[in-house]
C-alpha cells in the first residue's frame, strides 16, 4: 500500500517535471528518454533510500540536459580566453609593475674595470731641474743620466714614476707653471768628494763634486752622472716603494677585490718584487697602518688632561700659533685644519692601566701593553661634532702620587702615537716647582714639537728626506694614489654589492654618483700624467666622495629584508580565490574536450 | 690692581714661595698676552622644607672669555656642548630634565622662582641664529640632533610637530646687540614622555670642571638623585656683555633641584629594601579614641629626624672643588655650602673637620654658610627636635592645575585652575600650552571664569591671545595667553578640544597607554606691585602633563583589510566569471556525483582488502 502510494506520487512529480522541461526546451525531448537515462544513471542494484522517502525527493530522477549550441560552447571558449588573457597579460605585468624595485642602470663593466686598475695607469712624471753654471758640457751629462734612469725604469716594470731631467733656465722665471719636484745644484767642492746635502725648507739639494781635473774630463762626467743618478734614487726610492704598495692590489689581483685579503697581497708583493728586502715592505706596512683616511680637511683637538687640578690653564694659543701654524699652512693643498683645545681635570687614565714603580729610576713605568689601553674614552670626553675626521693629541700631567710616569720607549720625548687616531705625551711636571697652575709657552714648545712629528706621520708624510717641501710633494702624489685606489675600490665594490643582492633597490642618485665619481677618477688620471698632482688629488678626492656616497646610499639598504615570500602572503587572500575558478574552468573545458574526441573516436570506430 | 687669574693657590697657601709666585703673577698680568681664565663658582643651599622633606639646590657656573669660545679654544667650559653651540649657530640654551612634581601646596614656591625647572620629561629652549626660518630650523633639528647624543636622551624626537616659537612667554637673558638680536629665532621643544634617568646625569656631571670628583658635585649620586620626590636638572648657557668693559663673556650654569624624602632616605639607609616601621619605632597618636597597645595611627612629623649628609646622600663632601675655590689674597670667600637652619640645629661631626664658617651671614638669621676646603672632607649634621621647627614656607605667587574633563573617545576638555593667593595685587601671567597635533582645540570654546570675592568681569581676565593652528602631521598648536588674574581669585580656563585618529604607524607600541601632553608653561614676568610697589621677580610655574588616550585600532587591521577586500574581489569575480563560464540546466538535468555510492565502494574495498 505504503509503496504504491510512494510510486504514484513520484510519478505525480516526473509529469510536473516534463511540462517544465518542455517548456524550457522546445518539447522535441521524448519522455521515453528520460526514463531510459533514469535507469542508466543509477546503479544496477542501487535503491534510492532518498526516493523511498515519503518527503518525496523529485532528485531522483535525471535527464540528460540537452547538448549544447556551439554558439554557447565558442561563447565559453572566449570568456574564458579572454579571463586567462586579461590576467596574463594585465594582471600579472601591473603586479609585477607595483611590487618591483626599482634599479637604476649602472656602468657595471666600467666600474669593474676601475677597480681592477685596467682604465689608468697611474704614472707620476716628475720633472728635475739641474743648475750646473760651472759644468762645460751639462747637457750631455743629463743625457747620460736620464739613460741611466731610464735603463733602471724598463729593468723594473712597474715603477710608476719617471723622472724627468731639465737643464734649469738662467732666469728663475719658468717653474711656476710646471711643477718641479726638485732642484739640483751642482758645485764643485774639493774638499768632500761626493756628496749631497738636502736643504729642510726648500726643494733644493746640492750635489757636491770633485772639480775635474784637465786631463780626465770624460772620467769625471761619467762619475758624476752616476752619483746624481743615485742621489735622484735614494731622494725618491721611499716614495716610489710606498706608491707602488698603495697601487699593488689593483694590479697585482686583476680578480675579484673582495678576495684580496693581506696575505694574496703579501705573496703578490713576494712575486713582483723578489729583490725588495722583506724589511723595507714591513716599515712601510707599519707605517701606513698609522695613516688616517684621506679627507680634504681634519679637525685636531688638542687636549690637556690632568689628573688633579693643576695645571688650570695653559697657553695653548699662542703656543699653536708659534709652532704649529707654519705646518699646518705648509700642508694646506693637500688638507684643510680646524682647530679645537680643551682643559680636562680630574682625569683619570683607564682603571686597567697601572703603572708600576721602578726603584732604580724612581720613576712610575707604564707597560707597552697597557699604552693602547691607556686612553679612557669612557670619561675623556673626546668626540667631536664635526663631520671631518678628528685627530687627537693629549697632553697628560698625571697624579703626583705616580709621578714622574714614563713609558718604556727609546726616545726621551715620553710620547706615543695611537696609529689613525692621535697622539698623547706624558708630561711630568716637578711639584715642588712654583708656578704649576699654568702651562707656559716653553713648556709647551717640545710637547707641540712632538705632536707635529706625530702629525706628519698620522698623515701619511714619508719621513725622507730631509726636506719637508719634497716630503710634503711626496705626500701629495701619495695621497692621489691612495684616493685613487679607494675611489675605484669603492666602485667595484658597489658592484659586486648590487651583482649579489638582486632584491636591493639602487635610487637615480646611487647611478648619478657613479657616473661622476667615474668622470672625476678619469679627470683625475689625466691631471697625474701632465704632472700637476695638486689637481689630480683634487679630482680624486671627488671621486671618492662620490663613490663612498653612492655605496652608502640608505635607502638601498632599507629593501634587503623584504623577502618575496612576504608579498606572496599578502596577495594569497586574492591571488587564491581568484585562480580557482580560472583553473576549474580550464579543467572542465578540458575536460569537455577529452570526451569529445572520445564520443568522436567511438563514432567513427 | 691687575685682574687676577682667579684660580686656585689654596695649596700654595702654606709655602714660601707664595710671595715669589705672586710676583711673577703679577708680571705675567702686567706684561701682555696672559690669560684671561675663567672663573668658577659652585653652591649647594640646603633648605628644610614642611613635612620632612629637605630641599638641596646645586649650582655651577663657570664664565669665560667669549673670544676663546668662538675660537674653540675651551677651559673651563666644556669642549663637547661648545662645539655643538658653534656648529649649530646657537647663542642661547636654555635645557631641562625634570622627574616629579613640586608640590606646592606643600612645599611653597619653587627654588630661584622656578627658572630652573621644567615640566615633566624633557624641555628645551634656544635662540638660534640664522638668516632665515628654514635655516633656523635646520639648526634647531641639528641642535636637538647633538644634544640627544650628548645627554643620552631622545631628544632628537623634538620635530616639527614639538616644536613651538613662544612668542610671549619667553624673552632672551643674555645679552645681544641690536644687529644680532634680529638675527635669532626662538624655537621651544619638549618631550613629556622622556623618562629622566642616571644615563643623563653621567653626561651632565663630565660638562664640570670637577667632575663629580671634589667639591660639591660629590653628592650627586644616581641612586640618591632619582629617588628623590622631586627633581630637576638645568643647563643654561647665555652670552653676558658688561657694558663698562664692552667685553663679552660665555656663562654655562648647571643646577640641580632636589626633594629629598629624609625618612625615606633615612629607611634606604638602614635596609636597601622598603619595609614597615618596627612598633616600637612608631610614635601613635594617643589621642585617638582606640589607641591602645595594639592599635597605634601613626603620627607624622612630630619629630624632626636627625639626619646628616652623609646619612641623605651616602656619602660626605670630599673637599672643595680647587677651582671653585678663590685665591685667599682676593679677600672674599663665596660660600660653597648654606642651610638655611637655625644654628642651635646643627652640630659639628668630631671626626670631620668643619669647613670655616662664612663671614657673611648677616643677611638672614637662620642662614649658616661655610667655605669648603680643598681634600678636606665636610659633612654637616641635624640633630634630633622636639616638637619639630616649621621650617619657613615661602607662598608662591600662583597655584596651578590642569587637569582633563569630559568623557568618551571622540571629544574632551582642558580644565586650568590658576588661584592667586595674594590678598591685595591682582598678577598679570602668560599661559602658554603646546599641544600636539592631534588634540584639536576649538577656540571658540576658550574661555575664562572668575570666582571672586571682587566683581571682576570675566572679558577682562584676557588681555591678549596668540593662537598658532595646528597642521597635521606637521605642527602642533600653539596657544598662548596674557591673562590678569585677580587678588584672592580663581581663575578657571577651560576649552574643549576633538581628538583625531591617527594612522596605523603612527601609534608607539604601547599605545593603550596614552600620549603625553606636555606642561602648561605659566610665566609671570617681572612686575611691579600696585599696593607697594614692591617687585615680584619674573616666575614661571609649570603644571604636570596630562595623559591623553586616544582611539587605539585592532593592530591586526591591516591584515583584515587585505583578506577582506581580496575577498570581496575574489567573490565579484568569481560569480561573475561563473555567470559567464557555467551552463545553467533544470534540477533534474543535473549530473549527479554519486557520493554516497562512491564512499560505500571504497569502504567496501577497504574490507575486502583486510579480510584478504
Amino acid at each position: 500500500m505504503k509503496d504504491n502510494d510512494a510510486d504514484s506520487r513520484r510519478r505525480r512529480y516526473r509529469e510536473l517535471l516534463h511540462n517544465i522541461t518542455m517548456d524550457k526546451d522546445d518539447g522535441s525531448q521524448p519522455e521515453k528518454l528520460a526514463q531510459d537515462a533514469d535507469s542508466s544513471i543509477l546503479p544496477a542494484g542501487f535503491v534510492d533510500k532518498g526516493a523511498d522517502d515519503s518527503t518525496g525527493d523529485s532528485a531522483a530522477t535525471f535527464k540528460q540536459p540537452p547538448p549544447e549550441r556551439p554558439e554557447t560552447i565558442r561563447t565559453r571558449l572566449w570568456v574564458l580566453i579572454s579571463a586567462w588573457m586579461i590576467a596574463i597579460f594585465l594582471g600579472l605585468p601591473l603586479w609585477h609593475a607595483t611590487t618591483t624595485i626599482y634599479r637604476a642602470p649602472l656602468p657595471m663593466q666600467e666600474m669593474q674595470n676601475w677597480s681592477e686598475g685596467k682604465l689608468c695607469k697611474t704614472e707620476f712624471p716628475l720633472l728635475v731641474e739641474v743648475e750646473a753654471p760651472s759644468l762645460p758640457d751639462a747637457e750631455n751629462l743629463l743625457k747620460t743620466v736620464q739613460h741611466a734612469l731610464d735603463d733602471a725604469n724598463d729593468f723594473a716594470a712597474h715603477k710608476p714614476h719617471h723622472l724627468r731631467l731639465r737643464l734649469a733656465a738662467r732666469k728663475a722665471v719658468s717653474g711656476k707653471d710646471e711643477n718641479v719636484a726638485c732642484l739640483l745644484r751642482l758645485i764643485p767642492d774639493s774638499q768632500n768628494g761626493y756628496n749631497h746635502i738636502v736643504q729642510s725648507s726648500s726643494r733644493i739639494v746640492d750635489i757636491h763634486y770633485p772639480p775635474p781635473s784637465s786631463s780626465s774630463q770624460s772620467s769625471v762626467s761619467a762619475g758624476l752622472s752616476k752619483f746624481v743618478a743615485e742621489t735622484l734614487e735614494v731622494l725618491f726610492r721611499q716614495e716610489q716603494e710606498l706608491i707602488e704598495y698603495l697601487l699593488l692590489p689593483q694590479t697585482s689581483n686583476p680578480g675579484s677585490l673582495n678576495a684580496l685579503s693581506s696575505q694574496s697581497a703579501d705573496e703578490g708583493r713576494d712575486k713582483k718584487a723578489p729583490s725588495k728586502p722583506r724589511a723595507a715592505t714591513a716599515d712601510i706596512n707599519r707605517r701606513m697602518s698609522r695613516v688616517v683616511k684621506y679627507s680634504s680637511s681634519y679637525h685636531i683637538t688638542f687636549s690637556l688632561f690632568t689628573a688633579t687640578a693643576l695645571p688650570a690653564s695653559w697657553d695653548i694659543e699662542s703656543a699653536i700659533s708659534q709652532y704649529l701654524t707654519p705646518l699646518l699652512s705648509a700642508l694646506s693643498p693637500i688638507s684643510n685644519f680646524t682647530i679645537s683645545t680643551q682643559v680636562q681635570y680630574y682625569a683619570s687614565i683607564s682603571s686597567g692601566v697601572t703603572p708600576t714603580y721602578d726603584g732604580t729610576s724612581q720613576s712610575w713605568t707604564l707597560k707597552k701593553e697597557d699604552l693602547s689601553s691607556f686612553i679612557n674614552s669612557a670619561e675623556w670626553p673626546l668626540a667631536s661634532i664635526s663631520n671631518d675626521p678628528n685627530l687627537n693629541f693629549i697632553l697628560y700631567i698625571p697624579h703626583p702620587s705616580i709621578s714622574p710616569l714614563t713609558i718604556p720607549s727609546a726616545s726621551h720625548s715620553n710620547s706615543f702615537l695611537l696609529p689613525q687616531w692621535g697622539g698623547v705625551t706624558i708630561l711630568n711636571l716637578d711639584h715642588s716647582a712654583s708656578h704649576l697652575d699654568h702651562l707656559s709657552n716653553p713648556t709647551l714648545k717640545p710637547v707641540l714639537e712632538t705632536f707635529a712629528t706625530h702629525l706628519l706621520a698620522l698623515l701619511g708624510a714619508p719621513p725622507h728626506p730631509a726636506s719637508l717641501p719634497i716630503r710634503l710633494d711626496s705626500l701629495t702624489r701619495q695621497r692621489s694614489a691612495e684616493v685613487l685606489v679607494s675611489a675605484s675600490s669603492t666602485l667595484g665594490s658597489l658592484q659586486r654589492l648590487v651583482n649579489a643582492l638582486p632584491s636591493i633597490s639602487i635610487p637615480t642618485t646611487v647611478s648619478d654618483s657613479v657616473q661622476d665619481s667615474i668622470r672625476h677618477l678619469s679627470l683625475a688620471c689625466e691631471e697625474l700624467r701632465k704632472g700637476s698632482f695638486v689637481k689630480a688629488l683634487q679630482m680624486g678626492r671627488v671621486a671618492q666622495e662620490e663613490a663612498e656616497k653612492a655605496f652608502f646610499e640608505r635607502t638601498m639598504v632599507a629593501q634587503v629584508y623584504f623577502p618575496d615570500e612576504h608579498k606572496l602572503a599578502v596577495y594569497l587572500p586574492l591571488l587564491g580565490p581568484v585562480s580557482v575558478p580560472l583553473v576549474l574552468g580550464v579543467l572542465r573545458e578540458v575536460k569537455r574536450f577529452m570526451e569529445e574526441r572520445k564520443k568522436a573516436r567511438g563514432q567513427s570506430a | 690692581m691687575t685682574p687676577f687669574p682667579s684660580r686656585s693657590h689654596q695649596w700654595l697657601s702654606s709655602s714660601p714661595l707664595d710671595i715669589f709666585t705672586f710676583l711673577l703673577l703679577l708680571l705675567l698680568t702686567v706684561f701682555g698676552n696672559t690669560v684671561v681664565a675663567d672663573t668658577y663658582k659652585e653652591k649647594l643651599d640646603l633648605q628644610p622644607l614642611p613635612g620632612q622633606f629637605l630641599l638641596a639646590s646645586f649650582n655651577f657656573q663657570s664664565h669665560g672669555p667669549i673670544e676663546a669660545f668662538n675660537k674653540q679654544m675651551f677651559q673651563l667650559f666644556p669642549r663637547s656642548l661648545g662645539q655643538i653651540l658653534q656648529y649649530t649657530h646657537t647663542r642661547e640654551l636654555h635645557l631641562r630634565f625634570a622627574l616629579g612634581r613640586w608640590d606646592s601646596e606643600l612645599w611653597g614656591a619653587q627654588p630661584g622662582n622656578g627658572q630652573n625647572a621644567g615640566g615633566t620629561g624633557v624641555e628645551t629652549w634656544a635662540w638660534v641664529e640664522a638668516d632665515n626660518e628654514a635655516e633656523a630650523e635646520a639648526r634647531w633639528t641639528a641642535l636637538n640632533n647633538a644634544l640627544s647624543g650628548l645627554f643620552c636622551a631622545s631628544l632628537n624626537f623634538i620635530d616639527s610637530t614639538r616644536t613651538i616659537r613662544p612668542v610671549m612667554s619667553f624673552k632672551p637673558t643674555g645679552d645681544y646687540s641690536k644687529k644680532d638680536k634680529s638675527r635669532l629665532f626662538l624655537l621651544h621643544g619638549s618631550l613629556p614622555k622622556e623618562p629622566v634617568c642616571t644615563e643623563n646625569l653621567t653626561p651632565f656631571l663630565k660638562l664640570l670642571p670637577c667632575k663629580g670628583k671634589s667639591g660639591i658635585s660629590t653628592l650627586l649620586d644616581g641612586h640618591k638623585l632619582f629617588d628623590a620626590s622631586f627633581q630637576s636638572m638645568s643647563i643654561d648657557v647665555r652670552p653676558i656683555c658688561s657694558p663698562h668693559t664692552e667685553t663679552c663673556d660665555i656663562e654655562i650654569q648647571q643646577t640641580i633641584d632636589m626633594v629629598l624624602d629624609i625618612s625615606r632616605s633615612l629607611q634606604r639607609k638602614d635596609s636597601p629594601v622598603p619595609r614597615p616601621r618596627d612598633q616600637h619605632e612608631l610614635i601613635c597618636d594617643t589621642s585617638k579614641p582606640y589607641a591602645s597597645n595594639e592599635y597605634c595611627y601613626p603620627m607624622d612629623n612630630s619629630v624632626d629626624l636627625p639626619w646628616s649628609l652623609s646619612d641623605l646622600f651616602g656619602r660626605t663632601i670630599s673637599g672643595g672643588c680647587p677651582l671653585a675655590i678663590n685665591p685667599p689674597e682676593k679677600g672674599d670667600e663665596a660660600p660653597h655650602v648654606c642651610i638655611h637652619a637655625p644654628e642651635k640645629k646643627l652640630k659639628t661631626m668630631q671626626t670631620l673637620e668643619l669647613a670655616a664658617p662664612a663671614t657673611s651671614q648677616g643677611v638672614q638669621p637662620d642662614l649658616n654658610c661655610y667655605v669648603l676646603k680643598e681634600n678636606v672632607p665636610f659633612d654637616i649634621s641635624f640633630s634630633k627636635q622636639q616638637p619639630p621647627i616649621s621650617p619657613l614656607r615661602q607662598e608662591p605667587l600662583l597655584y596651578a592645575e590642569r587637569s582633563f574633563t569630559g568623557h568618551g573617545q571622540e571629544h574632551g576638555g582642558v580644565k586650568t585652575v590658576l588661584r592667586n593667593p595674594d590678598p591685595v595685587d591682582s598678577i598679570g601671567v602668560v599661559y602658554l600650552e603646546s599641544l600636539p597635533w592631534f588634540m584639536k582645540p576649538y577656540l571658540h570654546t576658550f574661555k575664562a571664569r572668575v570666582l571672586s570675592a571682587s566683581d571682576v568681569r570675566e572679558e577682562d581676565v584676557i588681555l591678549d591671545l596668540y593662537y598658532r593652528p595646528a597642521l597635521d602631521r606637521k605642527r602642533g598648536t600653539q596657544l598662548e595667553a596674557k591673562l590678569i588674574v585677580p587678588p584672592n581669585s580663581v581663575v578657571i580656563l577651560t576649552y574643549d578640544f576633538e581628538k583625531a585618529v591617527l594612522r596605523y604607524t603612527e601609534y608607539p607600541p604601547d599605545a593603550n597607554r596614552g600620549f603625553d601632553v606636555a606642561s602648561a608653561i605659566i610665566t609671570i614676568p617681572a612686575q611691579r606691585r600696585n599696593s607697594n610697589g614692591g617687585k615680584i621677580p619674573a616666575t614661571s610655574i609649570r603644571t604636570t602633563s596630562l595623559l591623553l588616550s586616544l582611539p587605539t585600532p585592532d593592530f591586526s587591521m591591516p591584515y583584515n583589510v587585505i583578506i577582506f577586500t581580496s575577498t570581496i574581489m575574489a567573490l565579484a569575480f568569481g560569480s561573475i566569471f561563473n555567470l559567464l563560464v557555467r551552463r545553467f540546466v533544470a534540477v533534474d538535468e543535473v549530473q549527479r556525483v554519486d557520493l554516497k555510492g562512491k564512499v560505500r565502494g571504497l569502504l567496501g574495498r577497504l574490507r575486502k582488502g583486510k579480510t584478504e
